[in-house]
C-alpha cells in the first residue's frame, strides 16, 4: 500500500474509530477524553496534509484511486458490484484538507467554547463521527458509498443541531432561534433540518436511480470513461437535474434553505464547523465532482447544458435573496447564516456558468477556490461571532454594541475576517475568489447573472458592517449595562479560543496577498487534472477582467460607503427611512419573514397532519372500520333473521306440520276401528272378494 | 444441485420449540416469569442451526428435507434455500431475544407458563411456514401460526382483548379460505402439491384460470400483511396484544405474507411476472398502502397504533417490491423483511418499556425521555432511521434495492412512464417515515421531562439488552449486507433469466 492510500483511508477512518472509542475514554477521565478528542482530528488533518505534496508532484497520473470489493449482487444487472473506494485528485485533496484543518482548529476552539459542557462525551461523538462521515464523503469514488458520508454528516447534524435536547426556556437567549411566531426550540430545529435535507435527498435518489438504469454505473472513475450515445436525452437530464436537488437541500439553495437560519439553535462550533465550512459545501462538492462528466457529455449532447443553466439560476437567486434577507436579520449568527447560504449560491453560480461556457476552467475553478475561502473566512466569522455570544450572554443583534472596548482581539479578528467576507480589494482572499466568480458570469455572457451578482456584492458589504458596527461599535445596550450591573464583567476570550480564530484570519491574509498567485496556480492545476479537454474559447481578455475587477470595487465601496452612513456615523437613520417609506417597510418584512418560504414549510407540514388526523376518523374509523362492523352487523341480523324465518320458522314447522298430518291421517283411519263384529265380517268378505279378482285378473 | 438434509436439521427448528412448549407447561408453573430463559434455550438452539445452514447455503444451494407423508397430499418437503433461510433465522432471531423481553414485560401476569408455551407454538408455525414447500403443509402451518397468537391476544393483550382477537382470527381465517380455494384449485390442474413441481407445469395451464387462482391465494396473504383495504385489523390487534406477541406480529407474521407472495405466486405460478397491468395495479396498491399506512401513522397518540400503521406503509414498501418485476426488487422486499423486523421489534421493544415503566401509551403524554433512559433513545433513534432508509442502517440496502430495481425495469427496456412515476412518487413519499420517526422520537425523547418520568429507577437492563443486540445487527447488516443479498439473489434471479 502507497502512503497515499493509507492516508487517504486513515483519513477518515481514523475519527470514526475515535468517536467509538470517546464513551470509553469518557469512563477513564474527562481531560483524556476531550485531549483524545481532540488528538484524532490532528491525526486526521495530518494525513490529509500529506496529500497535498502530491498535487505538486507532476509524474502522477491523476485520478488515484483505490478500491475493494464491498457489496456483490450476484446476477444483478445492475448493481452488480459495489465497492468501497477512494478518489483522489485535486478536488478532493483540497476539500479534505478544507475539512480536516478547520475541524481540527475547531475541535481546538471547542476545548473553550464548550468547557463545562455536561454532555461534552456525546458532543465529542458527534463532532468526530462528522468529521470522519464528512472525510468519507469527499474522498468517495462511487456515489452510493458519498450516500454513507452524505446521509452521515446530516445525521450528526440533527444531533448536534438539536445538542442542548431540553429545550429548556432557561436557554432562550443562548440556543433557541427566531421570535414571536416563528421562535424554534433546538429539538424542532434539528428534525427540521434532517427532515428538508431528507426531502432533497429523496429526490436525489430518484435522480440517481434514473441514471443508474441509463448509464449502468454510479462511480465517478468509470462514469467518466463511458461515452454516452444520444439515447433518452431528456430522461439523463432529468436525472441530472433531480440528483442536483440533493446539493440543493445540502447547501441550502432555493427552495430549501430555510432550514439552515434555525440550524443556528446547535452550538456555535457546530454553526461553524457544519454549517458555514463544510457539510453545507458538501452539495457544491458533490457538484463540482459530477461537473467534468457532464461537461464532457454535453459537448456531443448540447441539451444536458441545461442542466448547468439550472444550476447557475438556482445559484444566483439564493445568492441575491439570502443577501437580503441577511440585511434585516435581528439575530448574529442567523446574519452569518444566511451569509453562508448567499456565498453558496456565489459558488453554484461559479460552477453553472462554467458549465454552460467554452471557459469551463474559470467558473469551475472559480467556485472551488470560492468554496476554499468562504470556509476560511466564514469559519473565523462563526468563531468569533462564538466568543461574542459567550461573553454577552444573548444571541440578538440589539443587545449588542460598543463591545470593541471589552473585545478588543475578537473586534480586530471580526472585522479583518469581514474584510474577506466583503471582498476587500486586493488584499483579502475573499476578493480574488469573488473575483473569479464574478469574471466566470461575465465571460459565459450571462450578463443578468453577473448583474445580480455585482448587487449581491454591495449587499454583502452593506449587511457585513451592519453586523459588525451593531456588535462592537456605537454604545453599550441596555443588555449589557444591566449584565455589568449584575456583576458580570463582558471581558475578551481565552488564548484558546483566540488561537484558531487567527489561524484563519491570517490564512485569509496571507492568501489574500498572494492571490493572484493562488488563483492561477488553481487554475492550472485543475487544467491539466480535471478533464481530459482544455478550453476551447479564447480565454478571458483583458477587457473581461478589467470589467469585473472595476466591479467589484465599486461594489465594495458603494457598500462601504452606505453602510458608513448608516450605521457607523448614523447619519440616517435606518429606523427613520423604514418607518417613513411605506414601501421600504413593506419589504422589510417580507424579508424578515423570510418570504414567507419558511411559513409555506410549515402550511405544507401542518396541513399533512391535519389531513391525515381527518382522514383517521373520516375513512379509517369512520368508513372501512365500520365496513368491518357493519358486515359483520349484517351477517348477525341475517342469522338471527334467518333463524326466527328458515329454521323455526319454515323447517321446523314443516317437521310439525308432516307431523300433525300423519297425525290428522291416523286419526281418520282409526273411524275403521268401530269394534262391532258385523262390520268386521263385512269387511273380511269384502276383502276376500276384492283378492280373488285382483288374483283372477293376473 | 440439492443438498439432502440428512443431520434432520430442517425438522429440528420446527418440532423441537413444540417439545418443549409441552416441557413449559408443566415447569412453568414454578418458574413464572423466568419461564422466559427456558425459552430461549429451543430459540437459540435453532438460531444457531439456522445461521449454520444460512453460512452455507451459498455452497449447498438448497437443503432439502424429504419425507414420506400422504398418497394424497404428496411428500412433506422443508426447504431451506437463499431465500427462506435468511428468514427463518430472522424469525428465530427474534424469537429468542423477545422470549428474554418478556421476562421483563410479563412479570406481573397470570399463568405464564401457557404464555411460554403458546410462544414456542407460535414461533415453530411461523419457521414451518417459511420452510414448507408442499401447500397443504404450508396451509396447515400457516393456521398453526393464527390459533396461539389469537390465544395470546386474547387471555394477555388490553383493551377490548377478546373482541379484537376475534376480529383478528375472523379476518385472518377468510384469507386462509380464500387461500385454500388457490390451493385447490391449484392441485385440481396440476395434481401435485409441491410447490416447485407446480412451477414447472403451470407453465401449461392457460391464463385465465391461473389468475383468478392467483387472486385467491394473494387475497389470503394480503390479508396477513395488511395491505390497504383489507388492513384494519392490524392497528387493533397489534396495538392490543401484549407487546412482546406485538414485536414478534408485527415484524415477522406479516412480513410472512410477503414471503409467501414471492414464494407461491413466483415459484408456482411464474407466468404471472409478465402481466404488466396485474403488476403495474399491484404496485398502485403497494404505493396506495405506503402512503396511507404513514398518513395515519402521522395523525396518531397512540405509540402503538403508530407502529402498527408503520407496518402497514411498510408492508406497503415489500408489495412494491414484489411486484416490480425486477429480481432485484424482489431480492430488496425479502432484505425489508430483514431490516423491518430487527427495526420494528426493537421499536415495539421501546414501546413495551414506556407502557411498563409510565402505564401510559400516549404520546402526548410522555416527553423529555433521553434524560432518563439514553440508551433507549439510542435504539428507538437506530429503529426508526433504519425503517426511513437512512444509512448506515439495513434499511438503507431493503429501500435502494426496491427502488433501484423497480425504476431500472421501468427505464432500461424502452421506457414505462406509469410505472417510473409511480416510483418516483413512492421513493419522493419515503420521506414520511421519517417526517413520523423522527417526530416521534422528538415528542417522547426530547423536551423537558416532567417530574414524575424523572423519579423513575433507570433503564431496565434485562429489557434494553435485547434492543441494543437488534440494533447492533443493524448496523453492522447495513455497512455490510452481502451474506444477505448474495443468498437472495441466488435464488431469486431464476425469476426473471
Amino acid at each position: 500500500m502507497e502512503y497515499w492510500e493509507i492516508c487517504g483511508w486513515f483519513s477518515w477512518i481514523t475519527p470514526i474509530i475515535g468517536a467509538m472509542l470517546i464513551p470509553l475514554l469518557s469512563k477513564i477521565g474527562s481531560k483524556i477524553r476531550d485531549h483524545g478528542a481532540v488528538l484524532f482530528s490532528l491525526l486526521s488533518m495530518i494525513m490529509t496534509l500529506y496529500l497535498i505534496s502530491l498535487m505538486f508532484d507532476r509524474s502522477i497520473q491523476w485520478p488515484l484511486y483505490s478500491s475493494y470489493d464491498w457489496i456483490i449482487v450476484p446476477h444483478a444487472p445492475i448493481l452488480s458490484k459495489i465497492k468501497v473506494g477512494i478518489l483522489i485528485d485535486p478536488l478532493s485533496i483540497i476539500m479534505a484538507n478544507i475539512v480536516a484543518i478547520i475541524s481540527f482548529l475547531i475541535m481546538v476552539y471547542s476545548l473553550g467554547y464548550m468547557h463545562g459542557d455536561p454532555s461534552l462525551t456525546r458532543y465529542w461523538f458527534f463532532m468526530n463521527l462528522f468529521i470522519g462521515n464528512m472525510l468519507l464523503l469527499v474522498l468517495s469514488d462511487n456515489l452510493f458509498q458519498m450516500l454513507f458520508g452524505w446521509e452521515g454528516v446530516g445525521l450528526c447534524s440533527y444531533a448536534l443541531i438539536g445538542f442542548w435536547y431540553r429545550d429548556s426556556k432557561k436557554d432562550w437567549l443562548k440556543c433557541w432561534v427566531g421570535e414571536g411566531e416563528e421562535a424554534y426550540p433546538p429539538s424542532h430545529c434539528g428534525l427540521k433540518a434532517f427532515l428538508v435535507t431528507r426531502f432533497g435527498d429523496v429526490v436525489m435518489l430518484v435522480g440517481a436511480f434514473i441514471l443508474l438504469s441509463i448509464i449502468g454505473t454510479l462511480n465517478f472513475v468509470e462514469m467518466s470513461h463511458i461515452h454516452l450515445h444520444s439515447e433518452n436525452i431528456p430522461l439523463i437530464l432529468l436525472g441530472f437535474i433531480l440528483l442536483f436537488f440533493g446539493p440543493i437541500g445540502k447547501s441550502a439553495q432555493i427552495p430549501l434553505l430555510e432550514w439552515i437560519p434555525d440550524a443556528m439553535a446547535g452550538p456555535t462550533t457546530v454553526s461553524a464547523l457544519i454549517h458555514a465550512a463544510t457539510m453545507v459545501k458538501a452539495g457544491v462538492f458533490l457538484t463540482a465532482r459530477i461537473f467534468p462528466i457532464v461537461y464532457l457529455w454535453s459537448k456531443t449532447i448540447p441539451e444536458l447544458s441545461l442542466f448547468f443553466t439550472f444550476v447557475t439560476w438556482i445559484g444566483t437567486l439564493t445568492a441575491i435573496i439570502a443577501a437580503l434577507q441577511a440585511v434585516v436579520s435581528t439575530e448574529l449568527k442567523k446574519v452569518l447564516a444566511y451569509s453562508t447560504m448567499s456565498q453558496l449560491g456565489y459558488m453554484m453560480m461559479a460552477l453553472g456558468t462554467g458549465g454552460v461556457s467554452d471557459e469551463y476552467i474559470i467558473g469551475y475553478t472559480g467556485g472551488i477556490f470560492h468554496l476554499m475561502s468562504h470556509a476560511m473566512f466564514k469559519a473565523s466569522l462563526f468563531l468569533a461571532a462564538g466568543s461574542v455570544l459567550h461573553t454577552v450572554g444573548s444571541r440578538f443583534l440589539r443587545h449588542f454594541g460598543g463591545l470593541r472596548k471589552n473585545m478588543p482581539y475578537t473586534f480586530i479578528l471580526m472585522s479583518v475576517a469581514a474584510l474577506s467576507l466583503m471582498g476587500a480589494p486586493f488584499i483579502s482572499i475573499g476578493f480574488w475568489s469573488k473575483d473569479m466568480v464574478l469574471e466566470a458570469a461575465l465571460i459565459s455572457r450571462q450578463y443578468i447573472v453577473f448583474i445580480i451578482g455585482v448587487v449581491t456584492a454591495f449587499l454583502t458589504t452593506f449587511y457585513t458592517i451592519r453586523m459588525i458596527s451593531l456588535t462592537f461599535l456605537g454604545k453599550k445596550s441596555s443588555f449589557i449595562i444591566e449584565r455589568e450591573r449584575e456583576g458580570h464583567y463582558l471581558h475578551e476570550s481565552p488564548k484558546i479560543m483566540l488561537i484558531p480564530i487567527a489561524i484563519l484570519v491570517a490564512g485569509t491574509l496571507v492568501f489574500g496577498v498572494t492571490g493572484f498567485y493562488i488563483k492561477d496556480l488553481l487554475e492550472e492545476i485543475f487544467h491539466e487534472t480535471m478533464l481530459p479537454i482544455h478550453s476551447y474559447g479564447k480565454g478571458e481578455t483583458n477587457t473581461d477582467i478589467l470589467i469585473t475587477t472595476l466591479s467589484s470595487i465599486v461594489a465594495f465601496s458603494l457598500g462601504i460607503l452606505a453602510g458608513y452612513i448608516v450605521f457607523i456615523v448614523r447619519k440616517i437613520s435606518s429606523e427613520d427611512v423604514i418607518n417613513r417609506i411605506k414601501i421600504i417597510k413593506d419589504i422589510r418584512y417580507i424579508l424578515y419573514r423570510r418570504l414567507f418560504l419558511n411559513k409555506l414549510y410549515y402550511i405544507i407540514v401542518n396541513n399533512i397532519i391535519s389531513f391525515s388526523k381527518k382522514l383517521l376518523s373520516s375513512l379509517e374509523l369512520g368508513i372501512i372500520d365500520h365496513i368491518n362492523y357493519f358486515i359483520a352487523e349484517l351477517f348477525k341480523k341475517l342469522s338471527v333473521k334467518l333463524l326466527f324465518n328458515l329454521e323455526i320458522g319454515i323447517i321446523d314447522h314443516i317437521n310439525y306440520v308432516i307431523a300433525e298430518l300423519f297425525k290428522g291421517v291416523s286419526k281418520a283411519i282409526r273411524y275403521i276401528h268401530t269394534g262391532l263384529l258385523n262390520y268386521n265380517i263385512i269387511g273380511i268378505i269384502l276383502g276376500m272378494l276384492l283378492l280373488l279378482i285382483l288374483l283372477l285378473s293376473l | 444441485m440439492e443438498v439432502s438434509d440428512n443431520g434432520y436439521m430442517l425438522i429440528q427448528t420446527i418440532f423441537i420449540p413444540i417439545v418443549f412448549s409441552i416441557i413449559i407447561l408443566v415447569v412453568g408453573k414454578r418458574l413464572k416469569e423466568k419461564t422466559g430463559w427456558l425459552t430461549a434455550i429451543p430459540l437459540i438452539y435453532i438460531s444457531l442451526l439456522l445461521c449454520y445452514i444460512n453460512i452455507n447455503i451459498p455452497y449447498w444451494n438448497i437443503l432439502i428435507a424429504r419425507y414420506r407423508w400422504s398418497e394424497i397430499f404428496g411428500d412433506f418437503i422443508l426447504i431451506a434455500d437463499g431465500l427462506s433461510s435468511p428468514i427463518a433465522l430472522t424469525i428465530a432471531l427474534l424469537g429468542t431475544v423477545i422470549s428474554i423481553y418478556s421476562i421483563y414485560y410479563m412479570k406481573h401476569e397470570e399463568r405464564l407458563e401457557l404464555y411460554f408455551a403458546l410462544y414456542l407454538l407460535y414461533t415453530s408455525g411461523m419457521i414451518g411456514t417459511v420452510l414448507s414447500m408442499n401447500l397443504v403443509a404450508f396451509f396447515i402451518f400457516f393456521e398453526f401460526m393464527l390459533l396461539p397468537s389469537w390465544v395470546l391476544i386474547g387471555i394477555w393483550g388490553t383493551g377490548r382483548k377478546e373482541l379484537i382477537a376475534f376480529k383478528y382470527f375472523m379476518f385472518t381465517e377468510i384469507g386462509a379460505l380464500s387461500l385454500l380455494i388457490g390451493i385447490a384449485t391449484l392441485y385440481s390442474f396440476t395434481g401435485t402439491l409441491n410447490i416447485l413441481e407446480i412451477g414447472k407445469l403451470s407453465a401449461n395451464i392457460d391464463i385465465s384460470i391461473l389468475l383468478p387462482t392467483a387472486i385467491a391465494l394473494l387475497l389470503g396473504f394480503f390479508i396477513k400483511m395488511a395491505i390497504v383495504p383489507l388492513h384494519t385489523w392490524l392497528p387493533d390487534a397489534h396495538a392490543e396484544a401484549p407487546t412482546p406477541i406485538s414485536a414478534l406480529l408485527s415484524p415477522a407474521m406479516i412480513g410472512i405474507g410477503g414471503y409467501a407472495s414471492i414464494r407461491i405466486i413466483y415459484t408456482a405460478i411464474p407466468k404471472l411476472t409478465y402481466l404488466w397491468e396485474f403488476m403495474t395495479g399491484l404496485s398502485i396498491l403497494a404505493l396506495i398502502t405506503m402512503v396511507y399506512g404513514g398518513l395515519m401513522a402521522i395523525a396518531q397518540d397512540d405509540i402503538k397504533r403508530l407502529l402498527a400503521y408503520s407496518s402497514i406503509s411498510q408492508m406497503g414498501y415489500m408489495l412494491f417490491g414484489i411486484s416490480s418485476m425486477s429480481s432485484i426488487g424482489i431480492s430488496g422486499s425479502a432484505l425489508l423483511y430483514v431490516s423491518h423486523g430487527l427495526a420494528k421489534a426493537v421499536l415495539f421493544m421501546v414501546a413495551g418499556i414506556l407502557m411498563h415503566e409510565f402505564h401510559t401509551r400516549k404520546i402526548s403524554e410522555l416527553r423529555g425521555l433521553a434524560r432518563v433512559f439514553p440508551l433507549t433513545t439510542t435504539t428507538a433513534l437506530i429503529g426508526f432511521l433504519s425503517l426511513s432508509g437512512v444509512p448506515p442502517f439495513l434499511g438503507f440496502w431493503s429501500e435502494i434495492f426496491i427502488f433501484a430495481g423497480s425504476m431500472y425495469t421501468a427505464i432500461h427496456d424502452g421506457l414505462d412512464i406509469v410505472k417510473m412515476i409511480i416510483t418516483s412518487l413512492a421513493i419522493i413519499l419515503s420521506v414520511f417515515t421519517a417526517g413520523y420517526g423522527l417526530w416521534t422520537i422528538k415528542r417522547l425523547f426530547y423536551g423537558e421531562p416532567s417530574e414524575k418520568i424523572l423519579k423513575v429507577k433507570g433503564e431496565p437492563l434485562i429489557a434494553v439488552i435485547p434492543l441494543l443486540i437488534l440494533s447492533l445487527f443493524t448496523v453492522i447488516l447495513g455497512i455490510y449486507p452481502t451474506p444477505l443479498i448474495v443468498n437472495f439473489m441466488n435464488t431469486l434471479y431464476k425469476l426473471f433469466s
